[in-house]
């Protein structure tokens, strides 16, 4: 439904978006995860014709973004990351407004913005100003504003940045919903756990540069059954380095070192818990010190370290 | 089509919701229009003054400074400030004995050089009208101002609030201090400060032509009120922007047209509601032919658009929304006054007319006062009817390549 070839976008010297490609299918969440910064928002919005694009190629249901305007952006749906919306305009008429500006007329128009008040659970609030509303509901407002005409490609911007865990939830839930009504969904975020939930692939970026890109059991599998080990307290450069390579010789241990520093030291390993010791023992024998620990399973955030070596938010 | 009608519902209930705007607008030819006229027509008539009361909580050289901006020069013959606490200033504001109440918050001076949200309480007397409306405005110019001088002076006086009283060397420091201070107004006066307005009363001339002095005066005031409502109602392009509705419109599929086409009627509705209103008002008052009503108010609300259509190019073409406000306020005032705004341009030199007349509320005005004046109705050539529609279109065209290079993102 929605494809991304070799997408650039440079702001000068910054390359904002380098050479970004992926499919989205219907019925299907696509995420895209990447710490702030990463290059998300801009690719959104070279998708969405906010942006034009240095180069690549962008289509959508078919239709060329750049070539083909009127017809790609008919077929989409965007809900961007900050509000946008008439605050001093009564809900009921956000949505008419903007079913009307993708085409919506009469009572198909009237039917539509009825569903999808209910849709967001702002049936009984529908006459209202939405400059009385509460943060959560202005989020589902503006989540309805981009379904109005029923797209069959949605581009949702970090939908749950600043709304408490409660809203998010019904969020999410709006996201599920349109899923199984078959829509194809690119779904932007930086938190792990959201992209774990939702998204049925995953492309992580970092610099605008695609890192990985597969389903979450696909990424789940890259990062194999090893663990996480983060270590802090003291740690000689060369001799840590050389007693956690002698561990996997010696031990026949699956280890490798992600990212070492003077003051913390980050491992992975299979079944960690069960190596601790040795791991303790190597890194005392080589003149460091362990003063903390903490031992995570694998996720597309220990992936994002193992892959880039930094944490997914900082 | 549906979306061109359904911009213009839009925009005019959202109007609705910020209905004192347009009574704001409409207040300015009632009132000026009123003046003048009792001024020139009636027996005279004292100039309006009005007491404004300030409780000055931060009591600093910067708020001394505010408290004293409201007597200065001609202002100070329509204002007479007075010193006040809050309790007293209170009651005396809620007894109607006083035109104005602001309150100056404690530390309102660290928050201005910390460029830090700060809050002036500004109380009015309901029941006047253009009094507390000159004090809202020399408040709004003082906080541009103010913001603009701490960019200009910060250094200087984060030193100078850093020089600790007394000691002799600092004499010396603040000496510096000021030259350097001095230094800078030098240079950035002329773009900083606004033309003055000297508020002065023509004599009517001795041989002037037949038509009432005050029925000269109407063009002039009437467009003085399209200005300020076109002017404001152009704002709302960044109101727009800021609230992520303009993005929306570039998502939807080639809604442009619809849209500006849609705000620039809707502003129309709003500028004709205005000069019909006047229009009527000074009908009655002069007892012109009714006849000369349609095309009065066509040209007017055709003006507005084609005024609302270069404002909102104007602000679009700034790169912050204060900068477009602070632009379009200071090309306000002198096209205002050279457009016949101020005085009729019948009673102006020739040559400054002759320039006031190529202005395009100059032009406007000069056409309007023609119509109103003239014997029969629909003395407006095509041509000038033309002129304005090219306007439109031209500032219109503005607006839409702008909406397509990036103004809708922010
Ligand atoms: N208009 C712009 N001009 C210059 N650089 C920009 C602009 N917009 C974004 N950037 C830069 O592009 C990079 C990606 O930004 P963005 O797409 O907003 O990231 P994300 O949405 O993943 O947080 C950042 O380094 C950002 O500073
Ligand atoms: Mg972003």
């Amino acid at each position: 439904m929605l494809s991304v070839e070799n997408l650039v976008k440079q702001y000068g010297e910054l390359v904002a978006v380098d050479d970004v490609s992926f499919e989205a299918a219907e019925g299907a969440v696509f995420g895209l995860l990447g710490p702030n910064g990463a290059g998300k928002s801009t690719a959104i919005n070279c998708i969405s014709g906010l942006l034009q694009p240095t180069s690549g190629r962008v289509t959508v249901a078919g239709y060329n973004v750049q070539k083909e305007p009127r017809q790609a952006k008919r077929s989409l749906g965007v809900v961007p990351q900050e509000l946008a919306l008439y605050e001093d305009l009564p809900a009921v008429d956000n949505l008419r407004y903007w079913g009307r500006a993708y085409g919506l007329r009469g009572s198909e128009l009237e039917t539509r913005v009825t569903e999808v008040l209910g849709t967001i659970g702002l049936g009984d609030r529908a006459k209202d100003l939405p400059k009385t509303f509460s943060g959560g509901m202005k989020r589902r407002l503006n989540f309805g504003c981009g379904i109005v005409h029923r797209p069959p490609v949605m581009l949702l911007d970090e939908p749950t940045v600043g709304v408490d865990p409660q809203s998010r939830e019904r969020l999410f839930e709006l996201v599920e919903a349109e899923r199984a009504k078959g829509t194809c969904i690119v779904y932007t975020t930086h938190y792990m756990q959201e992209a774990e939930r939702l998204c049925d692939s995953v492309a992580i970026i970092d610099h605008g540069k695609m890192i990985a890109r597969g389903s979450v059991a696909e990424l789940r599998a890259q990062l194999g059954a090893r663990d996480v080990l983060q270590l802090n307290g003291r740690f000689p450069a060369g001799p840590s380095k050389e007693a956690v390579g002698a561990l996997a010789a010696q031990n026949g241990l699956d280890i490798e070192i992600i990212s070492q520093e003077e003051s913390s030291l980050t491992l992975t390993l299979s079944s960690a818990s069960q190596h601790l010791p040795a791991v303790f023992q190597a890194i005392s024998n080589a003149g460091g010190k362990v003063s903390e620990t903490s031992l995570r399973s694998p996720n597309l955030e220990t992936l994002f370290l193992l892959l880039t070596g930094k944490e997914l938010r900082e | 089509m549906e979306f061109f009608w359904a911009s213009i519902r839009k925009d005019l209930a959202r109007w609705r919701q910020d209905f004192t705007a347009v009574l704001l607008w409409l207040s300015i030819p009632l009132i000026i229009g009123g003046l003048i006229t009792s001024l020139v027509d009636g027996n005279g008539g004292a100039k309006p003054r009005g007491v404004l009361l300030i409780a000055d909580l931060d009591d600093t050289f910067l708020s001394g400074f505010v408290a004293g901006a409201y007597s200065q020069g001609e202002l100070g013959e329509l204002i007479s400030v007075e010193k006040t606490t809050v309790e007293a200033g209170t009651e005396s504001i809620n007894a109607g004995e006083a035109s104005g109440f602001l309150i100056i918050p404690e530390g309102f001076t660290d928050a201005l050089l910390d460029s830090k949200p700060v809050t002036l309480t500004l109380k009015t007397n309901p029941a006047q009208t253009i009094l507390p409306g000159i004090i809202r405005n020399v408040t709004d110019v003082l906080l541009d101002a103010g913001f603009y001088i701490n960019q200009i002076f910060g250094d200087e006086i984060d030193q100078m609030i850093d020089t600790e009283p007394g000691g002799q060397s600092n004499d010396v420091k603040v000496a510096s201090i000021a030259v350097a201070i001095q230094k800078k107004i030098d240079a950035a006066a002329p773009l900083l400060f606004p033309p003055a307005i000297e508020i002065t009363i023509a004599d009517p001339p001795e041989d002037g032509p037949s038509v009432s002095i005050a029925l000269l005066f109407l063009p002039g005031i009437i467009l003085m009120a399209v200005m300020f409502s076109s002017n404001g109602l152009a704002g709302d392009y960044w109101a727009e922007r800021e609230n992520g509705t303009l993005r929306r419109l570039v998502y939807a599929p080639g809604q442009l047209s619809g849209f500006l086409a849609g705000k620039a009627l809707a502003a129309g509705a709003i500028i004709a509601l205005i000069g019909a209103i006047t229009l009527v008002i000074g009908f009655v008052y002069h007892d012109l032919a009714w006849a000369k009503l349609p095309p009065s108010l066509a040209w007017i609300t055709a003006s507005g658009v084609a005024l609302f259509a270069w404002f909102g190019a104007l602000q679009m073409l700034a790169s912050t929304q204060r900068a477009a406000n602070l632009m379009t306020a200071m090309l306000l005032f002198p096209l205002l006054m050279a457009g016949g705004s101020f005085f009729p341009l019948a009673a102006l030199p020739d040559w400054i007319a002759a320039i006031g007349r190529r202005t395009p509320n100059g032009f406007m005005v000069d056409r309007l006062t023609e119509e109103l004046t003239a014997a029969g109705a629909w003395t407006i050539d095509p041509q000038s009817w033309l002129i304005i529609l090219l306007m439109a279109v031209s500032g219109l065209g503005i607006c839409a390549w702008r909406l397509q290079t990036g103004f809708a993102r922010s």
